[in-house]
């Protein structure tokens, strides 16, 4: 064998590890092409901070749940976090009338629930979807009897600085695109460069040997439960800003589906132990860019579950026939 | 002849399990098939049962050639497999575990209790044992335990009986009454395929052998022509028989101390001392709860009463890392389960409990980590293409040489090593031992527990033989044979003294 077909069988199986390890990028550039060719105005700059700007609230909390799947756990409660913390904040707003005192009590808030989650989950030893279905139940229902079904609706005060923080932008990049970008990078590096980062896979991938290697296991799944709180919380404050009113039944009804999905599609492992945060960053545009090529397709958007289904289902069948 | 496997050869991934095996047995005809632990014998019988196929190579019943041999197949050709790990669920009862995916029918399609219990106790007199065939298996000793798996052989006609170490756990007595049954069954023309490593048994019931190293056919004949110490031989093979000198360790002050340790009901009250630079074997049975012992050494199972002490210091057994902070370390049993991660990469299964104990950065230095892996692979000498790779890209062996690298890096003071030469090929074994003998050399002291005598012999000081969860016998180097080691860990002491 020549060198030069060496050089090219070589790039050729260096590009097989990378398409199997690394399928979401291509199934990202897939969607570009067919959203471009559906839509002639996808591609403009308009849409795509539009579509960054829609991505965003539900993104940074898929990148919490993509630590928890990661380390071979479920949180099926992010939505009904985002309505209780969503809801109070804006009664802390509108009390204070300090934006900076709502966004400290919407982390703090969120890291609780999300910890209450982790400690029923390790210390109570009940299994991750149990404990997460029922915090599901509990904390919308905390906050539907505050609300009396009512909104809870921003004040006059803080009303129009307030808003800005979702609808502003910068440079003219969105806001919500920006703290998105951010957020993933910080979420990314700590998956890749810390310990912390490393005992999640270990976790995920094999909890005795994590365990009998000195790793405090439990520790480790509390903090992905509380991590995914906080981000839930930052999720609650930028849902807030956008909406300005916060209806306590509806406010992030199905969120724990899109972001599970945006996961699954992002090419983390549903077992545990295998993603990346990258993955879910392009996850959830790609499910976004999906409920935008369904609109254009003049799909009828009682629909848009099934597709959603669809997709979740499709993207674990591509994967666990990968892992075969 | 009844079975013919001809020139077997099977692969698992990297690792040669069986090339080019060749076995025959004839009718009424028990065949003692003899090889050390990793020899090979029960992948082959495992391809015999239909568990799972073979590379290559071509069987023969009854001189009718099988293709695809299922489990299925395998049973109504009438092979029968006795297992040496014991398959029981505790949950059921004896008669519901016996007749298990095999249950008798009434005629509206529903469980014949009446019948099935009625033939288990059939089954049970003619094996002259007193087992109830309703009590739950949980309550049943290991003993019992592998006379029903042994029952379940007898339940249904059969022409082969395949018995993987059936007698581990039994009694002498009980041995007795197996080889009578086995006998009874020879006369009506069954075929039995024998495993064991006790010798005296083999040539006791076993007619023909069939001797495997390292995965390939080494002789078959007639027992009547051999004597034990050529049978050895053919075992161990002459060039590793001359490799195994066994080396003297230095030994320095007492460093490690366990006192009455208790967890029942899997051990109760063990006590014993550890030198620096000496090797201490623990060895026994199935069920003398050994495995229990060895975790709660490193503080992995709770404790009903004892101390652990390290220079004199009480060890806090409460969390691992403590333990791993007073200069304890463990290779576990059971890699695949308890050591690997198979997500990570070969450095980051190697420096896990570094960044648990030692690592105080803020991130992972890329460069750091691949120098730590370069040092210690230096040591152990990892075979690896990358230490980017996932470490399940790495043959047993070497995966092992990973671990064992993890709690170098600690640079531990006492080693725990549960079954450290588990699933690994003969090279890569003694390499482990070299290891050993290289760290007691160098002051450390190591409990190696396991229940590979040959490999005890090699590299034990001093071997603790344990019994229903009692340390039963301590012997030194000197005193150390297989023959005293079957002894006591059979508990026949015990039984004498009835």
């Amino acid at each position: 064998m020549n060198t030069e077909t060496t050089f090219q069988a070589n790039a050729r199986s260096k590009f097989k590890k990378f398409y199997a390890q690394h399928t979401y990028v291509f199934s990202f550039i897939g969607l570009i092409i067919i959203a471009a060719v559906i839509n002639k105005n996808f591609l403009t700059y308009a849409n795509l901070s539009t579509l960054m700007l829609q991505s965003a609230i539900k993104g940074v909390i898929a990148l919490g749940m993509t630590l928890i799947i990661i380390s071979g756990q479920i949180d099926l409660s992010v939505g009904s976090i985002t309505a209780l913390v969503a809801g109070l904040g804006v009664v802390v707003l509108n009390t204070t009338g300090s934006i900076f005192l709502m966004l400290i009590f919407c982390i703090i808030f969120g890291a609780i629930l999300g910890l209450i989650n982790g400690l029923l989950v390790t210390k109570g030893r009940i299994a991750a979807f149990i404990v997460t279905l029922a915090t599901l139940s509990a904390y919308r229902s905390i906050i539907v009897q505050l609300g009396q079904g009512g909104p809870f609706n921003v004040g006059e005060n803080v009303y129009k600085s307030f808003r800005l923080i979702a609808a502003g932008t910068f440079l003219k990049i969105p806001n919500l695109a920006i703290i998105f970008v951010i957020i993933t990078i910080i979420i990314a590096l700590i998956m890749d460069k810390t310990k912390f980062g490393r005992y999640v896979y270990a976790v995920g991938s094999n909890e005795n040997a994590a365990r009998l290697s000195g790793v405090n296991v439990n520790k480790i799944k509390t903090m992905c439960f509380a991590i995914t709180g906080l981000l839930t919380g930052i999720s609650a404050f930028l849902l807030s800003s956008r909406l300005t009113s916060i209806t306590a039944p509806n406010a992030g009804v199905s969120f724990e589906l899109d972001a599970i999905a945006a996961v699954a599609i992002g090419g983390t492992s549903m077992n545990g132990g295998r993603g990346r945060i990258v993955g879910t960053f392009l996850g959830i545009i790609m499910l976004q860019m999906i409920e935008g090529i369904l609109i254009a397709a003049k799909i009828p958007p009682f629909l848009t579950g099934l597709v959603k289904g669809i997709i979740i289902i499709l993207a674990v069948l591509l994967q666990s026939k990968k892992e075969r | 002849m009844f079975l013919r496997m001809e020139n077997i050869v099977k692969d698992f991934g990297v690792v040669k399990a069986l090339d080019g095996v060749s076995l025959t047995v004839g009718e009424s005809e028990i065949h003692g098939l003899l090889g050390e632990n990793g020899a090979g014998k029960s992948t082959l019988m495992n391809i015999l049962a239909g568990i799972f196929p073979p590379t290559s190579g071509e069987i023969y019943i009854n001189g009718i050639k099988q293709e695809n041999i299922t489990s299925k197949k395998s049973t109504e050709a009438g092979i029968r497999f006795i297992h040496q790990e014991l398959n029981t669920i505790n949950d059921l009862t004896v008669y519901e575990n016996l007749f298990i995916g095999e249950e008798i029918l009434n005629k509206y399609h529903l469980l014949d209790k009446k019948a099935m219990i009625q033939k288990a106790k059939e089954v049970f007199i003619r094996m002259n044992i007193d087992i109830d065939p309703q009590e739950i298996m949980v309550n049943l000793d290991t003993s019992r335990k592998q006379l029903v798996e042994i029952g379940k052989a007898l339940l249904f006609e059969s022409k082969l009986i395949i018995m993987d170490e059936p007698t581990t756990a039994l009694t002498n007595k009980e041995i007795d009454n197996l080889f009578t049954i086995m006998k009874a069954l020879k006369k009506e023309g069954v075929s039995i395929i024998y495993i064991s490593h006790k010798m005296p048994e083999l040539f006791e019931i076993c007619n023909k052998y069939t001797v495997l190293r390292d995965g390939k056919f080494i002789e078959t004949g007639d027992f009547k022509n051999i004597d034990e110490k050529k049978a050895t031989e053919l075992l161990v093979g002459r060039s590793i028989v001359e490799e195994t000198i066994k080396e003297e360790h230095k030994k320095g002050e007492v460093i490690f101390e366990v006192r009455n340790l208790s967890c029942s009901p899997h051990f109760e009250n063990i006590t014993f001392q550890l030198r620096a630079g000496e090797v201490l074997a623990v060895t026994g049975l199935h069920g003398d709860g050994r495995g229990e012992l060895a975790e709660a050494l490193f503080g992995s199972r709770l404790l009903t009463e004892g101390e652990i002490l390290m220079n004199q210091k009480p060890v806090n057994l409460k969390k691992i890392k403590k333990v791993m902070q007073a200069g304890i370390g463990m290779v576990p049993r059971n890699r695949k389960e308890r050591s690997i991660i198979k997500d990570l990469s070969i450095r980051d299964n190697l420096s896990i409990a570094h960044f648990v104990c030692n690592h105080k950065q803020l991130f992972i230095n890329r460069k750091e980590e691949i120098e730590r892996f370069e040092k210690n692979q230096k040591v152990t000498r990892i075979k690896v293409g990358s230490c980017e790779d996932y470490i399940t890209s790495l043959s047993g062996g070497n995966q092992q040489k990973v671990i064992i690298s993890r709690w170098l890096e600690m640079n531990s003071s006492v080693y725990i090593l549960d079954n450290p030469t588990q699933g690994i090929d003969v090279g890569a074994k003694f390499e482990i031992y070299k290891m050993i003998h290289e760290l007691a050399k160098a002051g450390k002291s190591i409990i190696v527990f396991s229940a590979e005598f040959p490999e005890i012999y090699k590299i034990a000081d001093r071997c603790l033989i344990m019994y229903k969860g009692k340390v039963n016998a301590e012997l030194t180097k000197d005193e150390l044979s297989e023959v005293k080691a079957m002894y006591y860990a059979t508990g026949s002491n015990m039984e004498e003294l009835k």
